[in-house]
């Protein structure tokens, strides 16, 4: 299977979608109630201290971040990340990944072991997951409007005629195998 | 969504895998054991300023966290390996507790420090990990995999005791009406309808159910009305309409056959799929035929304005999959208990068509049956004898309905179960009704190679469509339609697409009357390479759309096909068509 588990849904999310672009924009919207977790919990403060960037650089930047992170799930997820009611799950479980591989385990590295305790620690894990919730949730409901419609995407070059041949091109730009 | 969920049972399975964790954790504590107890951990890492409120908030948030991962088990990894549920939990458990050690647990006794900012090495972060603590966590997330697992199975279908809720009600809607009569060739789709029950008679598979049709009938009928669908294959589930002698719930079809009535696309109704209600049992129960004859008749007395029936979808599929291969409804392996079957189903057919026709003389009947091929793989007497068998028996079905001459095996087969001269002789002398047409359907495994073990093979597209169907048009004779056709694999199947429409092309250029065609089905259907005959609910991409109900590429490709073609003199006014619907 090309994509193992995610395959089982077919992946490819196909030329009418839009994930990319419907990832970022969830990730952007995401990251505001992340933020007032980080906020209420102080971790905002310490990441920015780790990072030595101020306070907005550090907001900034996050949000940069998540977008790219939000293109990624919604890209990674396919046609999975469109479903209604799965989708809180597979956000929560991006989301508690980027915790576990990205919070606890990358940042420490890139930052010389300094890394967020107490309740900074216990919000930036909720703020992470709070976010892969609400992109998960976001995601169907962005996403759909951006998807082109039947008419025009039906018209693809990838899904007329041409498709019924082999997808090597016409015959005569092929070359011969060698004999040798 | 990669598997279908049930969502309630997950739920149920993460609270009680959560709970068995922390009566462990309990247990051990009462008896002296040292043991993580995860609901401990948490409340004294983030609840410890609300001492009231820390256990029950503690408690709350890993009954939570259980319900999550269960959820999580359901989606990603149930039903992947063909072992016992209980040990599917337990190897998945290996999951989340790996998570647990190398993760959380570590990361809760940071969360515990009194200071915002801390310099960590991998020796500090592993500190608070021991051995006890390491195998306390391996043993409490074995009893959490073991329980979900122990729940959680079976995500789709019911206890044949059990009726699903009836279809949502129907919206007001406009836009233009069905096209009645119309003489235009078929672009057609279906709703997968199969209702076999599994486990000896105990389970019932509901593909409806399965792929939310009766919640989202509306909204299916309204897609295939925007890619170009003239017609579609519709069978109202007969094990919950048809409830007895004389009794009949039609609130289970009654919304969805308004709507097609009024808008379309016009339904080809499809009255029996592969099962029956419990209380007639199984195909091997010769009373199934005036029984379907009732239903068939109150059907079209309900809906008279319906002209398109498939009275019993793929005879022979159906015959094999219950009395042959022993995974539906009767669930047998025996040649004499197939030979029963088809000929109780075609019975059924036979006399399904005639109570139609006394309600309206001009139905049509779209008899679909899957195209099937044997190849023997070399030249041994016995390996030839096993194809010509295999070969011979897929016709037995459609040989009565369209009173071809038997073979000499299959009336032979026939008279050795009981069935009379007489009774064959009747059914082989029966004036076929004018308007019969043969639905020939076909996927990538219809051709198979019997290896010399004697077992079938796929072949995959060997011959194709074309060379297969033909043999069927040179046997009956009878005007076709390509009834069924789709591909595993979705990004592949634009191409099969196309592919099985130049064959429809070129067989109808050598002569045949071709009125139809089709791409099964509207949606994604479930456990589709296993036939149903599990309940592991796994998606597989052959829809037009997926269960989002967004289109897949094959979807795009067959309304640009329809959008190509419907147009064209040739399948504006279908010769073929026209001289059947007179």
């Amino acid at each position: 299977m090309k994509y193992g588990l995610v395959a089982a849904h077919g992946y490819d999310p196909g030329p009418s979608q839009r994930p990319l672009t419907a990832g970022a924009i969830s990730g952007i919207l995401a990251t505001v109630p992340a933020i007032l977790v980080l906020i209420a919990f102080g971790s905002l403060k310490v990441e920015a201290h780790i990072l030595g960037i101020s306070q907005l650089e550090t907001l900034a930047s996050g949000w940069l971040a998540m977008a790219v992170a939000g293109a990624i799930y919604a890209r990674f997820f396919g046609r999975s990340a469109n479903a209604v009611r799965g989708g809180w799950l597979f956000g929560s479980s991006f989301g508690f990944a980027l915790w576990g591989a990205g919070a606890v385990l990358v940042l420490p590295l890139l930052s010389g072991g300094r890394a967020p305790a107490g309740d900074a620690a216990a919000g930036l894990a909720l703020a992470l997951i709070v976010w892969g919730f609400a992109i998960g949730v976001l995601v169907p409901f962005v996403h759909r409007p951006l998807h082109e419609g039947l008419e025009k995407a039906s018209k693809h070059k990838s899904v007329g005629p041409d498709a019924a041949a082999v997808p090597k091109g016409p015959v005569h730009q092929q070359r011969p195998k060698s004999r040798s | 969504m990669i598997r279908v969920v049930a969502l309630r049972k997950a739920i149920v399975a993460g609270l009680a895998g959560a709970a068995a964790m922390e009566v462990f954790s309990l247990a051990s504590a009462a008896v002296g054991i040292p043991a993580v107890d995860l609901v401990r951990e948490l409340s004294t890492s983030e609840f410890h300023r609300l001492p009231l409120i820390a256990e029950a908030a503690a408690l709350i948030a890993h009954l939570s966290i259980g319900v999550s991962w269960a959820v999580f088990y359901a989606f990603f990894f149930w039903g992947r390996f063909h072992i016992r549920p209980m040990l599917q939990g337990l190897i998945f458990a290996l999951l989340p507790a790996t998570l647990a050690i190398v993760v959380v647990y570590p990361e809760l006794a940071v969360m515990r420090t009194h200071a915002d900012l801390v310099t960590l090495t991998l020796r500090s972060f592993f500190a608070p990990l021991s051995l006890a603590t390491v195998a306390s966590l391996l043993i409490a997330h074995a009893l959490f995999g073991l329980t979900v697992g122990a729940i959680y199975r079976r995500p789709v279908g019911y206890s044949v005791d059990h009726k699903p809720p009836r279809p949502a009600q129907r919206r007001q809607i406009s836009g233009p009406k069905r096209r009645e009569n119309s003489t235009a060739f078929m672009f057609a789709t279906g709703i997968e309808c199969s209702y076999p029950t599994i486990d000896h008679g105990r389970w019932r598979r509901d593909e409806m159910e399965s792929t939310r049709h009766y919640e989202l009938w509306q909204h299916d009928f309204q897609l295939s009305r925007e890619i170009g669908i003239t017609h579609i294959r519709y069978g109202p589930p007969l094990h919950l309409v048809y409830e007895g002698p004389g009794r009949f719930d039609w609130d289970y079809v009654d919304p969805q056959m308004a709507e097609l009535h009024d808008f379309g696309p016009e339904p080809i109704v499809d009255l029996c799929h592969f099962g029956l209600p419990s209380w007639l049992g199984d195909f091997q129960n010769p009373d199934i035929g005036p029984a379907l004859e009732e239903y068939a008749g109150a059907f079209a007395d309900r809906y008279p304005w319906a002209r398109f029936y498939t009275p019993v979808n793929e005879m022979y599929v159906c015959a094999r999959m219950s009395a042959l291969d022993g995974l539906w409804n009767e669930q047998l392996h025996d040649e004499g208990a197939y030979a029963r079957a088809a000929w109780n189903l075609a019975n059924a057919s036979v006399r399904m068509s005639d109570a139609i026709l006394k309600r309206r003389e001009d139905a049509v009947f779209i008899n679909s049956e899957s195209s099937e091929f044997y190849q023997p793989c070399c030249p041994d007497a016995e390996i030839q004898k096993v194809a010509e068998a295999a070969n011979e028996r897929r016709f037995l079905p459609l040989d009565l309905i369209f009173a071809h001459p038997l073979s000499k095996p299959m009336h032979d087969l026939l008279c050795s179960q009981g069935i009379s001269e007489d009774d064959i002789g009747k059914i082989g002398r029966r004036k076929v009704p004018r308007r019969s047409i043969l639905g020939v359907d076909y996927y990538e495994w219809n051709e198979r190679l019997i290896d010399r073990q004697g077992h079938a093979q796929a072949l995959g597209e060997l011959f194709g469509w074309y060379v297969i169907a033909d043999q069927y048009w040179q046997r009956y004779r009878r005007p076709m339609m390509h009834t069924e056709t789709n591909k595993m694999d979705a990004d592949g199947a634009p191409r099969w697409l196309w592919r099985q429409w130049h064959n429809v092309q070129l067989l109808a250029k050598a002569g045949v009357p071709l009125v139809g065609f089709t791409w099964y089905s509207l949606t994604d259907q479930i456990d589709w390479s296993i036939a149903i005959n599990e309940a592991l609910g796994l998606v597989y991409p052959v829809g037009l759309f997926d269960l989002n109900r967004e289109a897949r590429t094959v979807g795009l490709a067959y309304k640009h096909l329809i959008d190509l073609y419907r147009d064209q003199p040739a399948y504006a006014d279908c010769a073929a068509l026209r001289e059947i619907m007179q």
